[in-house]
């Protein structure tokens, strides 16, 4: 009876520790296997590459089927994601701009923006900082879709973040399969490609949006400022759940509003959570329009896809926080916005 | 959901299904809106069976196969799933609410937010102008233009934008957060969100029914569970 027992751990001893081994190899010695090396090559091939794929998106419990065409000729990308179900709705990423088209509100929603990564997305350079909060690791290799495919894992360390699970092709990076997940590695939202082609060149005809225009209305979002004047650059979080750093500080005049909000970014290098402070109407030193709408002041948590948002007021200021975390996240950091008004020390985060 | 397209799912997911079948299959995902809500029960819980990636199997996430097995949404966790066993209690977790009482406001709002077409979602704009129009009995220019659906075409600043925005009715009491300025939110947030994130959020926003799920609780304004480490300012 003990005799197989004892011939199984003696076969798992130095199992153990030909993990403890290869756990211990130094980073810097990043092989073609490294899982982070594999997170680089799906950046380049997200960036990079031609495609066009239908994917599944999976959030809970509801499917949408969506197409996603990319393309990238002479160092400009133009991009175009498009809703296949009911909706018909479809974003167009082009020419410094990025339009959405509401066929089923009737609207088209203009936003004036850098050209940024890929709708589909990468992932930064995996730098010390986001290996102090994720772990990564690379999982067995499987199949998708009859195709070899790696996976890696980037698991969050605390619960202040989410993780991801992607299923990279073997041969050419782009992530097959994407699931989004909490610290408990529950999945939050998947996606995958039921189709994916990466043609030598991609027609125009292909990224013009099908929707007609006709009789909708067109909406534009202000344009942000990235360097935001010192009275809207006097508000900082206090605190911060651990790895969160500002990044971007800015304003920008959201719809609905007579006065530009301040726009605070802060990042772990991998999870992003914008905080949004607007005075409330009645103090706002900016001469308000006679029909400028009051704001009522809102308190609480709203989920926002597969992350949350949470709104409250800070000495008579509205403070929105809004990210791709847990709810914990966006109620710490929302929750320790100071309003540094009259000259005070404004820590530098 | 027949037993034939169950396999058919099943070896898709595997990544075992012959291309010809596959394109089949999703033509008819496709089409069919009814099979693609049950597939996407079915893919989470095949996901979940199949033990992707080191998942555990708790006791609620045996009580929403059941769920999803009797054909009810797998995410909507019965009201004696253990709190923390589904995402969608996870948020109150930290929450000063009794549970109980919370949890029942949190089903009850998903099973409101999850049928479709029943409330207003972050853009429809109109109907949230056409409701506050009617409720206050305040028709300001820009909400009747909204009201009416005035195309108002092209170019411009954030002017226009206040057509497609209505805020919340003006109140003592702080309200939850209003969908209309939710979106604006979350759209300004998602240039700058990690482009893995910006995906989600995108995607998200591109989905038919995707009006925020709000979950309704007036929380005093006290600090969050003290995290285990926080850096100094």
């Amino acid at each position: 009876m003990t005799r197989p027992v004892s011939a199984f751990t003696s076969w798992l001893v130095p199992c153990a520790l030909l993990g403890a081994l290869l756990s211990s190899v130094p980073q810097r010695a990043r092989g073609a296997d490294d899982p982070r090396e594999w997170l680089e090559r799906m950046n380049k091939a997200l960036a990079t590459r031609n495609y066009d794929g239908t994917f599944f998106h999976i959030s809970g419990g509801r499917v949408e089927t969506m197409r996603i065409v990319h393309r990238v000729r002479s160092g400009r990308v133009t991009e175009r994601l498009q809703s296949l179900d009911g909706s018909g709705r479809e974003f167009v990423r082009a020419n410094d701009q990025l339009t959405c088209y509401l066929p089923d509100q009737h609207t088209v929603l203009v936003e004036p923006r850098q050209d940024r990564g890929p709708f589909l997305g990468s992932l930064p350079q995996f730098d010390a900082t986001v290996s102090d909060f994720y772990r990564i690791e690379a999982l067995p290799a499987t199949h998708i879709m009859g195709r070899p495919a790696r996976v890696i894992a980037v698991n969050p360390k605390d619960q202040f973040r989410f993780g991801y699970r992607l299923w990279l092709d073997e041969k050419t990076a782009m992530p097959l399969k994407t699931q989004l997940c909490d610290s408990r590695g529950q999945v939050i939202e998947q996606i995958f490609f039921a189709r994916l082609d990466m043609p030598e060149s991609i027609p125009d005809s292909d990224l013009a949006p099908t929707v007609h225009t006709g009789g909708m209305r067109w909406v534009r979002q202000g344009p942000s400022v990235d360097n935001a004047s010192e009275a809207l650059a006097a508000y900082r979080a206090s605190q911060l759940p651990p790895g969160f750093r500002l990044t971007v500080q800015g304003a920008q005049t959201l719809g609905g509003a007579s006065a530009p909000a301040s726009h605070l970014v802060y990042s772990d290098g991998l999870a992003t959570v914008s905080v949004f402070i607007e005075q409330s109407s009645s103090d706002s030193g900016v001469a308000a329009a006679p029909d400028s709408q009051a704001q009522a002041p809102m308190q609480g948590l709203a989920r926002v896809g597969s992350g949350y948002a949470f709104s409250t007021v800070v000495q008579g200021h509205q403070v929105t926080a809004v990210g791709e975390v847990p709810a914990q996240t966006v109620e710490f950091i929302a929750h320790s916005v100071k309003i540094y008004s009259g000259g005070g020390e404004i820590p530098h985060h | 959901m027949s037993e034939q397209i169950r396999e058919q799912v099943s070896a898709f997911l595997d990544g075992e299904l012959p291309d010809t079948e596959t394109e089949l299959l999703l033509k008819r995902l496709t089409r069919d809106g009814e099979l693609r809500e049950s597939f996407g029960r079915f893919a989470l819980i095949g996901e979940a069976l199949r033990g992707s990636g080191s998942q555990i199997l708790t006791r609620g996430f045996a009580s929403r196969v059941n769920l999803a097995i009797d054909g009810e949404p797998a995410h909507v966790p019965a009201l004696a799933t253990p709190p923390r066993a589904s995402r969608w209690w996870r948020p109150l977790a930290g929450v000063t609410v009794a549970a109980s009482v919370a949890a029942v406001a949190i089903v009850a709002l998903q099973q409101r937010a999850i049928s479709p077409k029943s409330g207003v979602s972050p853009l429809t704009a109109q109907n949230v102008a056409a409701q506050n129009v009617t409720a206050q009995n305040v028709a300001t220019p820009l909400q009747t233009a909204a009201t009416n659906q005035v195309p108002v075409q092209g170019g411009g600043g954030p002017r226009e934008a206040l057509s497609y925005t209505v805020p919340a009715a003006s109140t003592d009491a702080p309200s939850a957060i209003s969908p209309a300025r939710l979106t604006n939110y979350v759209f300004a947030h998602s240039k700058y969100s990690s482009v893995l994130g910006q995906r989600g959020v995108l995607a998200d926003l591109l989905i038919e029914d995707d009006e925020p799920q709000l979950i309704p609780m007036q929380r005093a304004a006290q600090p969050s569970p003290a995290p285990e480490k926080r850096v100094a300012p």
